[in-house]
């Protein structure tokens, strides 16, 4: 995966056979530029961008919380609810690039090579890895197998890769197979009883696919694909950063304040900040609110109605809608207490 | 020929593969962002009419020790803390959330077709007749009916043919199951509002015995245990305690049915369970046999933020 030094040949002849070197290295430099100007820029500009969303379009209060918030606490905020989203749109890119790659040797020579052909070019093999590596950890476990084939597609690793001699290569694959059932086994038929079609086939269908999806695709499906999944693959990433920049960036609290001796109110909204003499909230329901510190009785943290599950499935005790580092982490600590407060306050 | 057709349904392989795992991923997008299907406990509270109340008020007895007693301003007994536990579970945690309304036997099922209280936790037998007037979830108690009587006449009182000589006087509380469960068993019984009446009289020499709840009649033998004993008679039917709830909220009902388990549920797993420390804070001691939890009926399957926590 790590950049070739020069053009992809593979017996059929030199792909870019008319571009001279100067041409091939001006074009490699653009597309590294753009690839790293969207890895960097996307999320930088997002995270500017929610601020705005969050403070409920009001500018007074988007300057509030730019003020408020330090750029590190952005980026960490927005890394921590949009890794998933980061991951997926890499591990896409990345998946699609190396099938396209391997088939863009049928297309006509000069023909200009596919966006994402370009990006894995330029890409060098760590940062396709790492990609990998932050899906594995980030995404749902639902998910979590279609990473199979993708992984297979990126680095093409056909089963031809497992034992030259075909006996041991069927052993082995029946082995694969073999563990991976055994692990989804009790979850699977908890599926079936439960008649979750989609999460059967999620569940299923991506280690079958991985043993089909190497190899070059027919020249004539190469160039609607490259199309249409480059759009795709855009209007994806645009549909679910939606959700994105919605998602606060600061904790949900429902705090107590005591304005009248014997007189209690609840404030559901988030912390921007807090000093000696105010505590500012930024309210559920939209405003600021300067609460005076020595009014506050208690503070409660809560969960949003975003992290209510969709599935009552389990992997091995592991939630599936968890990704690994939720279900580790709720292995750490274990008890999770809901506020009532949490509750009735809205 | 022949490695051109295998290369080209290798070609077909790969088009079908790269295609179902495209479609297989978008379903997965889709599915990520459609609501949930299952009804959430936040669902539940929007629907249900407690929604938005500053306070959640409670009806309970103010006259049962062990079971519901006002003493000293404050609330004490099983059921006012399972109904503590209810409460912090609906969101209203603490005591100045609560409002115990304190409520006669027969004032119970009024209370709740009026309006007067929103739950009602007080020695509350789910009967057939009154699931007609008011919704129960439970049940969170199996008890049964016992008869006590005073020292000086443990020795005469022991069978239920005792209860219908004439010469006892036997007392009862009114709207009580136990009254309809003596009638059955042809005792003549003297009703009362309330079974500290039965006691009082007792103690002031008007009755002779006092039938009614073990849990009950379990609350006066610890307030007066030199002068009482229970006597185990063979009634023949358990009553099971729930929570009355007003029968046109079933959301309410879902979810304090839901709370009643989950506490039953970590009691089976051995852990610590609210109904576990409600018991043996209250009544425990005083029981001739431990109890547990029964399994609460008619548990609805509710999502809620901690369901991703670890089972085991």
């Amino acid at each position: 995966m790590s950049a070739p030094a020069a053009p992809v040949t593979d017996g059929v002849g030199p792909v870019v056979a008319s571009w001279d070197g100067s041409d091939l290295a001006e074009r490699r430099a653009r597309a590294a530029q753009s690839f790293w100007t969207a890895v960097v820029g996307v999320p930088a500009i997002f995270s500017v961008l929610r601020l705005g969303v969050e403070a409920g379009g009001e500018l007074q209060t988007t300057l509030l919380l730019v003020a408020n918030v330090g750029p590190v606490n952005l980026l960490a905020g927005f890394l921590t609810t949009a890794a998933r989203l980061l991951s997926t749109g890499l591990v896409a890119v990345f998946a699609l690039g190396a099938v396209l790659r391997v088939s863009v040797d049928r297309m006509p020579a000069g023909v200009r090579r596919p966006l994402f052909v370009r990006w894995m070019d330029i890409v060098p093999a760590w940062f396709v890895l790492a990609g990998f590596l932050l899906a594995l950890v980030t995404w749902q476990l639902l998910y979590l197998p279609l990473l199979i084939p993708a992984f297979v597609a990126a680095f093409q690793l056909t089963p031809a890769r497992l034992h030259e001699q075909w006996v041991p290569r069927l052993l082995l694959l029946a082995a694969l197979f073999v563990g991976y059932a055994w692990l989804l086994a009790p979850t699977l038929v908890e599926a079936g009883r439960q008649g979750e079609l989609l999460a059967l086939l999620l569940l299923v269908a991506p280690p079958l696919l991985a043993l089909g999806i190497t190899g070059p695709l027919p020249a004539a499906v190469i160039r609607p694909l490259a199309s249409v999944t480059e759009a795709a693959v855009l209007a994806m990433l645009v549909w679910a950063a939606l959700p994105v920049i919605s998602t606060p960036v600061l904790p949900l609290t429902v705090t107590t304040v005591e304005p009248a001796p014997g007189v209690t109110e609840d404030v559901r909204g988030h912390i921007v900040t807090v000093d000696d003499v105010n505590v500012v909230l930024l309210q559920e329901r939209g405003g600021v609110r300067y609460v005076p510190v020595d009014q506050v009785r208690a503070q409660v943290l809560c969960p949003s109605e975003a992290e209510l599950p969709r599935h009552r499935l389990r992997i091995r005790d592991f939630h599936v809608e968890d990704s690994l580092l939720e279900g580790m982490g709720r292995r750490v600590r274990p008890v999770h207490r809901i506020d009532a407060a949490c509750r009735v306050v809205r | 020929m022949n490695a051109f057709s295998s290369h080209r349904l290798r070609s077909v392989a790969t088009t079908l593969a790269v295609a179902l795992t495209l479609s297989l991923a978008a379903a997965a997008g889709c599915d990520n962002r459609r609501d949930p299907p299952l009804p959430s406990v936040l669902d539940k509270l929007r629907e249900s009419h407690i929604d938005g109340q500053p306070r959640i008020r409670i009806g309970v007895a103010a006259t049962e020790p062990l079971m519901g007693e006002l003493r000293n301003g404050t609330y004490t007994g099983f059921d006012v803390e399972i109904a503590r536990y209810i409460a912090s579970s609906l969101g209203f945690e603490g005591d100045q959330r609560i409002e115990f309304v304190p409520l006669a036997t027969e004032d119970r099922i009024p209370a709740l077709q009026g309006g007067v209280a929103d739950l009602v936790v007080s020695s509350f037998s789910m009967t057939e007749e009154r699931k007609k007037l008011v919704s129960f979830a439970g049940p969170y108690f199996v008890t049964t009916q016992e008869v006590m009587v005073p020292n000086r006449l443990k020795d005469r009182i022991r069978t239920i043919e005792d209860l219908r000589r004439p010469e006892y006087k036997i007392c009862t509380s009114g709207g009580s199951t136990t009254e309809a469960e003596l009638e059955k068993h042809q005792v003549r019984a003297l009703v009362v509002k309330r079974v500290g009446d039965c006691v009082k009289g007792i103690r002031e020499g008007r009755y002779d015995a006092v039938s009614s709840d073990e849990t009950i009649l379990a609350g006066f033998l610890s307030q007066y245990p030199t002068e009482f004993e229970i006597v185990d008679m063979p009634f023949g039917t358990s009553e099971t305690l729930g929570i009355g709830v007003p029968i046109g909220d079933p959301a309410l009902r879902d979810l304090v049915a839901f709370f009643l388990d989950k506490s039953y549920q970590q009691g089976r797993q051995g852990l610590s369970s609210p109904w576990l420390t409600a018991y043996n804070r209250t009544l425990g001691p005083w029981m001739k046999q431990p109890k547990v939890q029964p399994q609460p009926l008619d548990v609805p399957k509710l999502v809620d933020f901690d369901d991703k926590a670890p089972t085991r």
